[in-house]
């Protein structure tokens, strides 16, 4: 398994898109600081500065986006190269396959949001919004990892969807879905979707931030581990047909 | 040109293309009006007449159709790329320019279509929720909203697509960009400045969803040819480089 996560570490030197993509981490960050610099705000409470940085349509549109294209990337271009054929003939689990594949999303979220924090605080700091606080750094740093960490697991099913299928208009599409459709249940119901449940985990915490339903980690946490379990199963079908 | 567009919409035809992004706009639909279901002063958003046909055009307009047309008008462009056929089309010989003319044709239909098929389904709503409130002149209204939604996001995202043509590998990268590009129209829509030059928020100061002034409607105008000719632009040098290459191939030869 160990052997495999560093195959496809060593495949993604080769994809310079995907190190672009990474670029998109600093899509609000450096839109905080225009918004506070034309409101003229200086001196602004580093969490409050930080909530529009990166606990806000980072990982509700952004990152969900870009580890939804990451997914579909991974899966096709194995596809189009015909590398699976190779893959099963060596031969890999499809499970393995499966689950390497996710750690690179894995590895990739905690990456796209260890940029994010680094950049807000910068941003925070150079624009003169916030002055430099240590412990605000830090919260701003884990609460990226978690983000990272569950938006991963959250877009399971995407990735799912991305291994069942050989083209990419599929997943692409189901991402864009699935992306919004996390975005507006944020209003409705937050326990029926991965991606708002996160947010329930993420957010609740956060000073000032007021839910539109009562906080519940465990009601969340199952929401994700629900949805992560039947895309594994649907997955592993899917690859087991194709072997 | 009369021969590519048709040869394109065979193409279409046998792709799942069309039944994927007419699922992708059921689903918008769907999504909508589950947000609708939310209750704000003691009322659902959804029991408002107009709330659905409104809501629908601009979330879908932010979070999901650009990227949808982009990615529409990027397949159809790489698939030949991708499926080996451009080989042969080179043999035939096909203007490669031109035949990107007619996908961007064909894209434009699409864009038209899409934001058609999502009024058709909102105005059906309507009509079983608030039968009395809808009038003629209000679902006119609406469809000429959604028609030049359809139009203006095309414009506003012919850029992408032609360079998504031009560095063919760049799919990917375009389709985040879009995305974002789609999205960062809500902030623009807060400066009033912003939103009148901004080619998304433009869409809506011409479609007539935003209460704009005339200028307003003709700066946003200008902002959204000027996106069509840029896009224009980038197919003309994509053009001369095109000839330049074939002479360069048949002097090598």
């Amino acid at each position: 398994m160990l052997k495999l996560i560093q195959a496809e570490f060593m495949k993604l030197r080769r994809r310079r898109f995907v190190w672009l993509m990474l670029s998109a981490a600093l899509f609000m960050p450096l839109f905080a600081l225009s918004y506070f610099q034309h409101i003229g705000e200086t001196g602004v409470e580093p969490i409050q500065f930080y909530k529009w940085a990166a606990f806000s349509y980072t990982p509700w549109i952004i990152l969900p986006v870009v580890l939804g294209m990451l997914c579909t990337m991974l899966l096709y271009d194995e596809h189009q190269y015909d590398v699976c054929k190779q893959l099963w003939i060596v031969p890999i689990h499809p499970m393995g396959y499966f689950f390497s594949k996710f750690a690179v999303v894995l590895f990739y979220a905690i990456l796209f949001m260890c940029i994010t924090a680094c950049a807000s605080v910068l941003a925070g700091i150079f624009s003169d919004c916030t002055i430099w606080d240590g412990s605000s750094a830090l919260y701003l740093l884990k609460k990226c990892m978690e983000i990272g960490v569950l938006t991963a697991f959250a877009m399971l099913p995407v990735l799912a969807v991305a291994a069942s299928q050989k083209g990419y208009i599929l997943p692409v599409c189901v991402t864009l879905i699935y992306t919004f459709l996390g975005f507006i249940l944020l209003m409705v119901n937050m326990y029926l979707h991965p991606l708002s449940s996160m947010t329930v985990i993420v957010m609740g915490d956060v000073p000032g931030v007021v839910l539109t339903q009562e906080r519940n980690n465990m009601a969340a946490l199952f929401c994700i581990g629900i949805w992560g379990v039947v895309s594994t199963a649907a997955a592993n079908i899917a690859l087991h047909r194709r072997t | 040109m009369k021969q590519l567009l048709w040869a394109e919409k065979q193409k279409l035809r046998r792709s799942k293309l069309i039944w994927i992004t007419m699922f992708a706009t059921i689903m918008v639909a769907v999504i909508v009006f589950a947000q609708g279901q939310f209750v704000f002063h003691g009322s659902r958003y959804v029991d408002n007449a107009g709330w659905f046909m409104t809501a629908a055009q601009s979330l879908a307009t932010f979070f999901v159709f650009p990227a949808v047309i982009a990615l529409f008008g990027s397949y159809m462009i790489c698939r030949e790329e991708q499926e080996d056929t451009m080989k042969s089309l080179r043999l035939i010989p096909v203007n490669e320019p031109k035949l990107i003319v007619a996908k961007m044709i064909i894209t434009l239909a699409f864009s038209i279509l899409i934001y058609l098929l999502l009024f058709l389904i909102t105005v059906s709503v309507e009509a079983i929720l608030h039968n009395e409130s809808l009038s003629i002149g209000l679902v006119l209204e609406f469809l000429k909203i959604y028609f030049l939604d359809g139009v203006g996001v095309f414009l506003a995202i012919a850029p992408m697509i032609v360079l998504v043509a031009r560095v063919k590998k760049g799919y990917w990268l375009a389709l985040v960009f879009t995305e974002l590009y789609s999205f960062a129209g809500l902030f623009t829509s807060m400066s009033g400045v912003l939103k009148v030059f901004y080619p998304i928020t433009a869409v809506f100061h011409v479609s007539g969803y935003y209460d704009a002034s005339v200028i307003q409607i003709i700066l946003s105008g200008i902002t959204l040819l000027l996106c069509g000719g840029i896009a224009v632009m980038l197919l003309v040098s994509f053009q001369k480089k095109h000839s330049n290459d074939n002479r360069d191939g048949f002097r090598h030869k």
